[in-house]
């Protein structure tokens, strides 16, 4: 099977190594990730901002090249690419004349039959059907994850088709499911980390950061796991920070859903790029496949 | 609560009303003031209890200086709680964002200007290039803050700035995590055409003048 793919600008540097899970994971899985052609800027959070056409047009040059390839379904790992695609399909599909708009400038026109996709989105039907489950080879039982979704998962500024519970989603506690890891439960799950607040208003990030450790390390959680690089960047590069202002012992490693999903299937950390890490992650994955064998 | 003694008068108060409801597409009118946005508000507690449910109140009453400066609209992490909870369907980040346009087009200096130039930063880059360059991007970012801070003189607070980006770059740089390759679009024409026909499209809106 082939499905269309959007790395987008964070997965092709600070994040690289959630591009390189992503592609390996889904080849393992039985799907190759087509990455579309000459792909641009989503324009993220800040288009939003800055102008609400762009904030539509950016991603629709996408949508149009994915579209003219033949793809139905295109796949997106970053939160933020796929909260601004999907929000722009439907606005395109809701507004003829935006379309229509948008549509004169660019080369490859957007149709709007496109199914833009989130990982989870991705991931859920093959790895809760039957024959995953010989794939999972090692269990990390001892790993007690909370997994955290942040808000570009679930809450967008216009109304679209919400592929999970808006405020209580567990599509990433299924996928762990599905590898034999027991998620907790906890407060902070959709809960904001700053997103680039972390660099143009430190001081609120730091504090809404130190508030979603907190509630982890009380449920005796043992790491996060993530889908959004941004989160992912957040909580890993400023945990220290954060920690250090609020009297926080813990460190906490945060896995992208993609590194448990590859480690379970006996992917070498190595080759998941696990050192790429600011709050080492290989150590405790180890320490639970120690475990997994003295239990034998 | 940062508002002061406003003077409401009707005339006045319906063309900033309706701009604003125009533009983000929100129906403030709905809202009753029931809190629900505001006991759910992410940046709450750094705003100094300057709600959203606070902000759609001014806006209706027309107090345009606060409503175009205030914490709310330049805290607003745009996380969509607010609008997620409202009973009437008002997405006050929605509000935010097109607050801090008008502030921009009525060239209102920003509470926060790091926050405007950020997001300026980033969409300069991503039309430049068709992709975001997120060493060049933040080049760009780091300059509008030390102009703004050159300008008064400050320069210790360029010194600490820098020195807080270097710290961390230099830990990304150790870990791989650093890029230096340089992204483009080869389409990245296409992208300038849709950055233009925006720019052609606020300079027709007649609110963009008003």
């Amino acid at each position: 099977m082939e499905i269309a793919y959007y790395p987008g600008c964070s997965l092709q540097q600070s994040s690289a190594l959630y591009d390189l899970q992503s592609r390996r994971i889904f080849e393992e899985l039985g799907v190759r990730l087509m990455e579309i052609e000459d792909w641009s800027c989503c324009g993220a959070t800040s288009a939003g901002k800055v102008d609400d056409f762009l904030a539509v047009a950016l991603p629709a040059r996408n949508i149009g090249i994915a579209e003219d390839a033949g793809f139905t379904e295109m796949v997106i790992p970053c939160s933020a690419c796929y909260s601004r695609t999907l929000v722009a399909q439907q606005r395109m599909a809701d507004d003829t004349r935006l379309k229509e708009d948008i549509n004169e400038e660019i080369g490859k026109k957007v149709r709007g039959d496109l199914k833009v996709s989130s990982i989870l989105e991705s991931l859920l039907p093959i790895v809760t059907a039957k024959d995953f489950k010989p794939k999972v080879i090692r269990k990390f039982r001892e790993l007690k994850p909370v997994c955290y979704y942040g808000c570009m998962l679930t809450r967008f500024p216009y109304t679209v088709p919400v592929p999970d519970r808006v405020e209580n989603p567990r599509g990433m506690e299924q996928v762990l499911d599905a590898l034999g890891i027991k998620a907790l439960d906890w407060n902070y799950k959709t809960y904001c980390c700053g997103a680039s607040a972390a660099v143009n208003d430190n001081q609120t990030s730091l504090s809404l950061m130190s508030r979603i450790m907190k509630d982890a390390v009380a449920r005796g959680a043992n790491c996060f796991v993530v889908t959004c690089p941004m989160c992912q960047m957040n909580m890993d590069a400023h945990q220290n920070a954060f920690c250090e202002k609020n009297d926080i012992e813990a460190r906490l490693p945060v896995y992208f859903i993609t590194e448990l999903l590859g480690a379970a299937m006996g992917i070498a950390p190595e080759e998941l790029q696990l050192d790429r890490h600011f709050i080492d992650g290989a150590q405790l994955l180890k320490e639970s496949e120690k475990d997994e064998r003295k239990e034998k | 609560m940062t508002a002061p003694v406003h003077e409401y008068i009707p005339d006045s108060t319906k063309p900033f009303l309706q701009e604003v409801m125009e533009r983000s597409g929100q129906m403030l009118t709905a809202c009753y003031q029931c809190r629900r946005c505001a006991a759910g508000c992410t940046v709450g507690d750094e705003t100094g209890c300057f709600t959203p449910n606070l902000l759609i109140r001014t806006v209706v009453l027309g107090d345009r200086d606060t409503a175009l400066n205030n914490e709310l609209v330049w805290k607003c992490v745009s996380c969509y709680t607010c609008g997620v909870r409202c009973p009437n369907d008002i997405q006050t980040a929605r509000i935010t964002e097109t607050l801090k346009k008008m502030a921009k087009e009525r060239h209102v200096e920003p509470l926060q200007p790091k926050v405007a130039h950020f997001h300026d930063a980033f969409v300069e880059s991503s039309i430049r290039w068709g992709r975001v360059n997120e060493m060049e991007f933040m080049g760009f970012y780091e300059l509008k803050n030390a102009l703004k801070e050159a300008k008064v003189k400050n320069y210790e607070a360029i010194i600490d700035e820098l020195k807080e980006q270097a710290k961390l770059g230099l830990t990304m740089f150790k870990l791989g995590r650093m890029h230096f390759g340089f992204q483009m679009a080869k389409g990245r024409k296409e992208v300038k055409a849709l950055y233009k026909k925006a720019k052609r499209k606020r300079a027709a809106s007649p609110d963009a003048n008003a």
